[in-house]
């Protein structure tokens, strides 16, 4: 089972980059915010399946729980400001 | 000024999210002790979710919930909880923020007096960070008003 969830593991670290190769070169503001926030998700997942290894998910699900929330008022906050600034950015 | 925001996803994802998050930071201050998270945690997630509020609501709706003077107000009760219960625990004969001698005044066992004693200075802690990080926020906001008059 460890081994199972280690694969998934690496294989979500794999997606990470592609998606911070979207933020770094990404055409637009959009995609970028689009992928800053699949990465968060990807980082949830993450951290559960560390929770997972190490036999301790009733402490991982706490700070994933908080990430996920820190995620969406992040991209909100992001899209707001887009929202006022415009899109010329 | 952050403007109230029209869509109705939005609004209604905020109003149904906003107490949730807030009995989640309690959940956090409370448990501080035995799981991650403590007063720091807890009060940046109840920062967060007025933070929330205001990106959706506006500046305007945020502010009949929760005003600048209770800001102010909440955050000098936070640190004179903290200090408090370090004072109380000089006066008892211990040492700053010493629990243990809170014993004598609560009439429970010292450990159980530990326990009570750290969530105190938890929840001092706790209102201290949500309302200094809300203040923040909100200067940081009107800051950029500021900015935008002189420009006009």
């Amino acid at each position: 089972m460890n081994e199972f969830l280690l694969s998934i593991g690496m294989g979500l670290c794999v997606l990470v980059f592609l998606m911070l190769y979207r933020v770094v070169f990404g055409p637009g503001v959009f995609n970028r915010i689009a992928a800053l926030s699949a990465i968060g998700t990807k980082t949830l997942i993450i951290l559960l399946i560390i929770g997972f290894l190490y036999n301790r998910v009733d402490m991982f699900v706490d700070i994933s729980m908080v990430y996920a929330l820190l995620n969406l008022i992040g991209t909100l906050a992001a899209s707001k400001y887009l929202e006022t600034v415009g899109e010329n950015l | 000024m952050i403007q109230k925001s029209d869509d109705i996803i939005i609004k209604t994802l905020a109003r149904i999210l906003v107490p949730f998050i807030q009995v989640y930071a309690l959940y956090v201050i409370m448990h501080g002790h035995h799981s991650p998270g403590g007063g720091f945690q807890g009060g940046v997630i109840l920062a967060a979710s007025l933070i929330l509020l205001m990106i959706t609501h506006g500046l305007k709706d945020t502010q009949k919930r929760i005003s600048e003077k209770a800001v102010a107000m909440f955050s000098s009760l936070g640190v004179f909880i903290y200090a408090g219960i370090g004072a109380v625990c000089l006066l008892l004969a211990g040492n700053y923020l010493d629990y243990s001698k809170l014993a004598k005044l609560l009439h429970v066992v010292p450990a159980e007096a530990r326990s009570l004693g750290i969530l105190g200075v938890e929840i001092g802690v706790g209102l201290a960070v949500m309302a200094v990080m809300f203040s923040v926020f909100l200067n940081i906001s009107k800051g950029e008003d500021v900015e935008e008059d002189k420009k006009d």
